[in-house]
């Protein structure tokens, strides 16, 4: 019975290619001794002429070609399957017994295919043939269809409903399949799964109502695909890009009219597709063809939701006829294409200007009316053939999706020779033009030879013309004359610094121009060395070890000395000078230097002239950044080059083509020639297909990525996407995530009053990225990267596809944009507290009055330390206070820096600053009573010092050992050298007791501060562990300890 | 001086809550020896304050000489060499350490770092003991493979060096290093007992108490002596003679938390979350263990729960407790806990009042 289904899958086929059912037949009847996966002997129904279902099915298969294994298991899986289902419940379909069915099926999958429709074709009577009939027109069919789709009659109904019932599945699921990518959880599952059943379910109603069976059957299929293959729906994925979800959409609301429902509307009950709505017929009506660039120099504006097509495939429509596409509306505009008069800005811009309107149906006929009616069919197979199949690819990717798993062995079979075929075709039609083409890259061939051929950036190259040319002038002779007239006039810069994208012509630039002027480019690139030469420049080519740059700017033979005996001049090319690194030790250093001196020009070429290494050759250069030609620039001259190699080429395919490689005329000029070597003539299809998988490389800022995944149309991204995405950055993206996920209402949730299941989904999505973190973990603590794909699915893909939606904005006056993470600020804040913290500690340990840790210490103790720090302040007055609130800091031998600190940890935001209500003038007094103690106080803690022209700190912190002060100490005034030897002045220090000397005081304490300051900064430069905040903390603790080894000459006491 | 470390008793004789075990650890002093310990125990219960006694007793008023160290260790794993940092506590007889502020690096101070400390015979015998006294602190935060490391140390080096573990929770120690100690419960002291502690103090400190009013500070104190002692001080500051209902103030975090404990309970949103997300941040930016920040949270969320959700939620305290320790970010989990709390209170709110 499975094979009933298949025969709807098979319908269209049929109904369109009438003739070809016999043909389907003797295949069938031959193919049984054929084993399942033989494809190529399938070639029977090849000989079908250009009608639009078997091309596209042609087209499946082709795509499908090297998976064909794989995808027939699928297949037979899935009847399978199918079978089960359907045996319980279909009713209608029992024209044929399963258990023979089985059999067959068993013994060949995809004879069924064709054996099946054969018996259920009889049983059929007037609407097949009547779209037989049809279908014996190519163009006369297409309009009926149209008819079909305004009338729904009943007969109109049901051939439509055949016409497209493998569409409709397929479309739903395609749909299916761009929702379960969302992270493959279960309940985006259930919800993806359940509008594609729906779906099916009308279809069955209605094909039950024309008395045809299956339909049930037929929805039910659609699930059981879904369910099966996951394998399957990837494939599918990865084969036709965004489009499928598109159109599988359209599918459903196609499905489900035959039913009677409402039209369309299915789809938008639970899911929200933002601020514009589907077209209310998506995917209803069929695509008219037309003669190619019928629509040539035509400008179009889409405005509104349009009947049937989405804007995205409406522009293409246009573009594939050779129109134009804008966004606003201007005088040049032909026509406004908008199914609804909204009322909207370009619809009465469009009634000012007097721009006609034009409906969908109107642009259908357009197009339609364009095809020479004379057409002949063998046009179809073989000029326009790649046409079709990238049409229907782009149209009718859903189709594909199950007819590929039920039909697609025949498909193949069918579809593969023909496209062989016409390969064979245009390779041999292309070999004649291959002869004189040459061997050559065209990226060589076509390099520009006058600066007029350069394309976009003129007046860069002007620019770098006038400057070659006045170079001379300006430097040299100058130069000679008066010596100290070098810089001296205005921003003159003796070299020039070409920055810009690659392949945007800034090499061939700077070559053509220096050719032009009859200098002769030397170019240094990458591949030379380019170290620092020696240490003296002036050597030359004479030293040794000079390098090449040297020789080449200073050698006699080429620089401005022979310029009097008529030889030519040179220029030096450095290109990619932001290479400059590793090998070319002090290369950057060195070509300042070598600009200073040089006698010829010096072109320098880079990438990213923002580049650190680039920072000091900025101020020499002339900088000059080339931008990226725009598209029509590009595309005029891709044309040229196209007509030159004899290649037939569409001005909007070549623009497509220069946005796509986002302005690398190389690599577009690459692309073209790959595409020479198998096709003779370009179309805007070709470029769309080709580019969508290849297309360039981009660097997308953590931000955009995060947009991208977010965005309302982030369910639909493909799983590599989101991977590509989220791994964009895989450490700044999770954080990102995480800041907003928050933010987003999600569009999964749909009607949702009470909040419940945004909620429920922002508790899931707060799960995973808490998962994310432990993932993050094992990858950082134990190395184990190869689970960073399942932190990046944890971290990002899984809140990302729940939380996708609408962002909204949680606080007043927040800007709608995703925030940057603020963990990591956060982080280091705390980070920064805990050290503090841990200074506090190891100043209360030290002190002996206390044994805690850390935790203790911040969660029992702070309290009341802050309470019997600050509330003497405000109480008592002040002298009292001050004297006690010392001696309580003396007795843990608290510093100032700890008081700060524990100020500082006990503000809550929201709770009142500890110290509100302390005056001023007690503070000043408390921080004038602690220094003035500080002299005879005992030092009680280990400190990092920091000692200045050194270049760590001391491996040990210096260390003192609390005994109370002992002042009968002979001072020996130490003389131990501060810059002296790093690991004695430690060691000294911690076999020595570290007791302060009391004999230099406020002076001392003054300039300790100094230091104190001193040290931080070197701290800083040193990018040494402890923290800068440390530092000054330190030397003030230890007061003139500090100073005794910090300070210059530091007197160190025994 | 603050009371907690004023009236801490300095030898084992004076000690009052643990009696017992002070008896037991006087036994050791006087055989001038003493097994491995693990002193075990709720934070407050008065671990430190008996080792601190058992060392002094052991070797006398040396032990007062301490040097706070920050010291540096060279480590070679082989692969690489990097400096681990570490604070220690040292006198000629004992060295204190917390080797787990060494992070997940721990493994190294246990291999390395005790190893060269415990190698090393202290030299001054003069017939007094002939072995170091290793004090490790926060042994139940180290990783298990430092703890694995520690077991093979505590074996090897035992003739020169006794280690004493110091955690809140034995059952954190891997069940090696558990049965290589004596170990030694510390219990947190009844109410009865902090009561008995508080009425010493204030006898020592010539204190009015009014009636009932240690039980108070008690009860508020959870069992926890060292709270409760800090508690008494702070109504000392903030008013004497004692009013007969006095209370502490709450401590400045947990009232924090228990304010976020309010919002979450008065309004289950995203908005509600994300400020929610930002008082972690201040709490956690200011220093408090997110551990702590859960466990309160969870208690105040507790009080005003309907049992039904009780047991669910708790359930999920623990599962992102759980997870928290596993990973890095602990605002992450404590975020995703109030996410699942607010999710499971919001359908429960709705499911009952719709």
């Amino acid at each position: 019975m499975s094979s009933d289904i298949r025969k709807w899958f098979m319908k269209p086929h049929d109904k369109n290619a009438g003739a070809a059912k016999p043909s389907a037949a003797g295949a069938a009847a031959g193919a049984p001794k054929k084993p399942v996966l033989s494809i190529p002997e399938k070639a029977a129904p090849s000989s079908v002429p250009g009608n639009q279902d078997a091309s596209a099915r042609r087209k499946t298969s082709k795509y499908f070609a090297p998976k064909t294994e794989k995808d027939a298991d699928v297949a037979e899986k899935s009847s399978s399957k199918r079978k089960l289902q359907k045996s319980s419940e279909d009713l209608e379909n029992d024209i044929k017994p399963s258990a023979a069915n089985k059999v067959l099926k068993d013994e060949e999958d995809d004879d069924d295919d064709f054996v099946s429709p054969l018996k259920k074709k009889t049983p059929v009577k007037p609407p097949p043939l009547k779209k037989l009939k049809a279908a014996s027109n190519d163009d006369d069919q297409d309009e009926r269809m149209d008819e079909d789709a305004e009338t729904p009659s009943k007969s109109a109904g049901r051939g439509r409903g055949r016409g497209r019932g493998g569409r409709g599945a397929g479309a739903a699921h395609g749909k299916t399949t761009s929702h379960d990518d969302d992270g493959g959880d279960d309940r985006m599952d259930e919800d993806a799964k359940t509008p594609s059943k729906a779906a099916g379910r009308g279809r069955g109603r209605g094909r039950g109502r024309v008395g045809r069976g299956g339909g049930t059957a037929h929805g039910k299929t659609t699930t059981g695909l879904d369910d099966e293959g996951e394998e399957d729906r990837m494939d599918e994925d990865d084969k036709t890009p965004s489009k499928a979800a598109a159109r599988g959409r359209g599918g459903r609301g196609a499905g489900a009219t035959p039913g009677g429902r409402g039209r369309g509307g299915g789809g938008r009950g639970f899911m929200n597709f933002g601020e514009r709505k589907d077209p209310p017929h998506k995917g209803e009506k069929e695509v008219p063809e037309g003669a190619p660039d019928c629509l040539a120099g035509l400008t179009f504006v889409i405005s509104g939701t349009l009947d049937s097509l989405e804007r995205e495939e409406a522009g293409d429509l246009i573009k594939r006829y050779g129109g134009r596409v804008t966004g606003s509306i201007s005088k040049k505009t032909s026509y406004l294409l908008a199914d609804e008069d909204i009322g909207g800005v370009k619809s009465n811009k469009a009634k000012d200007l007097g721009v006609p309107f034009l409906t969908e149906d109107g642009l259908f006929d357009m197009i339609r009316k364009s095809k020479p009616a004379k057409a002949p069919v063998n046009k179809h197979e073989g000029n326009s053939n790649s046409e079709k199949l990238q049409k229907s690819q782009t149209k009718s990717s859903p189709v594909k999706a199950e007819r590929r798993a039920v039909d697609q062995v025949g498909a193949m079979g069918k579809s593969t020779p023909s496209k062989s075929n016409k390969e064979s075709n245009s390779t041999n039609n292309q070999k004649v033009k291959v002869v004189d083409r040459g061997s050559l890259q065209w990226t060589e061939k076509y390099r520009p030879k006058v600066p007029n051929d350069i394309v976009g950036n003129q007046s860069m190259v002007k620019q770098l013309h006038d400057w070659l040319k006045s170079w001379e002038g300006q430097f040299l002779h100058s130069g000679q004359k008066g010596k100290g007239k070098k810089q001296v006039d205005g921003g003159a810069k003796k070299a020039v610094l070409l920055s810009g994208p690659p392949g945007i012509g800034k090499t061939t630039t700077a070559k053509v121009v220096s050719q032009m002027l009859g200098l002769q480019a030397i170019e240094v690139n990458a591949s030379d060395s380019r170290g620092k030469a020696d240490s003296k420049i002036e050597k030359g080519v004479g030293g040794s070890t000079s390098n090449s740059i040297k020789e080449l700017i200073s050698n006699a033979t080429l620089n401005y000395s022979d310029n009097r005996t008529k030889k030519p001049k040179a220029v030096l090319i450095m290109d990619e000078v932001d290479g400059m690194s590793a090998g070319d030790r002090g290369g950057v250093a060195d070509l300042i230097a070598s600009i200073k001196i040089s006698k010829i020009p010096i072109v320098c070429i880079c990438n990213d002239r923002y580049s650190q290494k680039l920072k000091s050759l900025v101020n020499y250069c002339l900088l000059l950044n080339f931008r990226k030609p725009t598209k029509q620039q590009m595309g005029k001259r891709l044309m040229e080059i196209a007509r030159k190699e004899g290649i037939q080429a569409q001005e909007n395919a070549m623009e497509e083509l220069a946005e796509r490689v986002h302005g690398d005329i190389r690599m577009a000029l690459n692309h073209l020639q790959y595409m020479s070597l198998s096709q003779s003539v370009v179309k805007y299809d070709d470029i769309r297909l080709r580019l969508n998988s290849s297309s360039k490389d981009e660097d997308i800022s953590p931000f955009t990525a995060v947009d991208k995944l977010f965005g309302f149309n982030g369910g639909r991204l493909r799983m590599d996407e989101r991977i590509d995405l989220s791994m964009s950055d895989p450490d700044l993206v999770p954080l990102i995530i995480q800041e907003n996920y928050i933010n987003y209402r999600p569009s999964a949730v749909g009607k949702d009053d009470s909040g419940v299941k945004r909620m429920n989904y922002l508790a899931r999505a707060a799960e995973s990225i808490a998962d994310g973190d432990i993932v993050n973990v094992q990858i950082r603590r134990y190395r184990q990267w190869q689970l960073s794909q399942a932190a990046c699915l944890a971290s990002s893909i899984v809140p990302a596809a729940l939380m996708h939606g609408n962002r909204e904005v949680l606080e007043a006056g927040e800007r709608n944009f995703n925030r940057f993470g603020g963990w990591l600020g956060k982080y280091s804040t705390t980070s920064k507290n805990k050290r503090l913290l841990e200074d506090v500690h190891s100043h209360i340990l030290a002190s002996q009055q206390a044994n805690l840790d850390r935790e203790a210490l911040r969660l029992d103790y702070l309290t009341l330390l802050l309470r019997q720090l600050t509330d003497p302040l405000k109480t008592m007055p002040k002298e009292e206070a001050v004297q006690k609130v010392v001696e309580f800091m003396d007795t843990y031998s608290l510093s100032q820096e700890d008081f700060d600190t524990l100020v500082e940890l006990s503000k809550f935001k929201g709770h009142p600053n500890p110290m509100d209500g302390i005056q001023p003038a007690v503070k000043s007094a408390l921080t004038k009573a602690y220094k003035q103690g500080s002299s005879s106080r005992v030092v009680r803690s280990a400190d990092l010092i920091n000692i200045p022209g050194m270049k760590k700190t001391l491996k040990k912190r210096v260390a003192a050992i609390l005994e109370p002060l002992d002042d009968s100490l002979p001072e020996e005034t130490g003389v131990a050298s501060a810059e002296g030897d790093e690991e004695e002045l430690s060691e000294t220090e911690n076999d020595d007791e570290l007791v302060p000397g009391d004999s230099k005081p406020k002076l001392d304490l003054q300039s300790d501060n100094k230091k104190g300051i001193q040290v931080q900064l070197n701290l800083k430069s040193n990018g040494t562990s402890s923290s800068a905040k440390k530092a000054p903390a330190r030397s003030k603790t230890l007061g003139s300890a500090g100073k005794a080894v910090g300070g210059p000459g530091g007197k160190r006491k025994k | 001086m603050l009371w907690v470390d004023k009236h801490r008793p300095k030898t084992l004789d004076k000690v009052i809550v643990h009696e017992q075990v002070a008896q037991n650890l006087k036994k050791f002093v006087a055989e001038q020896d003493c097994p491995h310990l693990l002193f075990y125990g709720p934070p407050g219960s008065g671990k430190k304050t008996l080792i601190m006694a058992l060392i002094k007793q052991m070797f006398g008023a040396g032990v007062d000489k301490v040097k706070m160290e920050n010291k540096t260790w060279k480590i070679d794993t082989g692969t690489r060499t990097f400096d681990l940092e570490l604070a220690m506590l040292s006198s000629s007889h004992h060295v204190e350490m917390n080797p787990s502020d060494a992070g997940f690096q721990d493994r190294y101070v246990v291999q390395e770092v005790i190893k060269e400390m415990a190698k090393s015979r202290p030299i001054d015998a003069k017939g007094k003991r002939a072995f170091k006294v290793l004090v490790l602190n926060e042994v139940d935060k180290l990783s298990r493979e430092a703890q694995h490391s520690l077991r093979r140390t505590m074996e090897k080096y035992s003739a020169s060096c006794r280690l004493i573990l110091c955690c809140n929770s034995s059952s954190k120690v891997t069940e090696a290093v558990r049965s290589r100690c004596l170990n030694v419960r510390v219990n947190a002291p009844t109410e009865d007992q902090i009561v008995q502690v508080l009425e010493f103090i204030g006898k020592k400190e010539n204190l009015q108490l009014p009636f009932g009013f240690a039980a108070r500070i008690a009860a508020q104190s959870n069992r926890n002596l060292r709270r409760a002692i800090l508690f008494f001080e702070t109504c000392k500051v903030q008013q004497y003679p004692f009013s007969a209902n006095q209370v502490a103030p709450p401590l400045d975090w947990e009232q924090y938390v228990s304010e976020i404990a309010t919002e979450i309970l008065s309004e289950q949103s995203p908005k509600r979350l994300y400020s929610v997300r930002q008082k972690f941040y201040e709490l956690l930016v200011n220093c408090i263990p997110p551990e702590s920040i859960l466990k309160k949270l969870l208690t105040e969320l507790m009080k005003k729960l309907d049992s039904d959700l009780k047991h669910e939620v708790c359930h999920w305290a623990a599962h992102y407790e759980h997870k928290m320790r596993l990973g890095s970010k602990a605002i992450f989990h404590l975020e995703a806990f109030v996410a699942k709390f607010m999710s499971i209170y919001k359908e429960f709110l709705c499911a009952a009042f719709g």
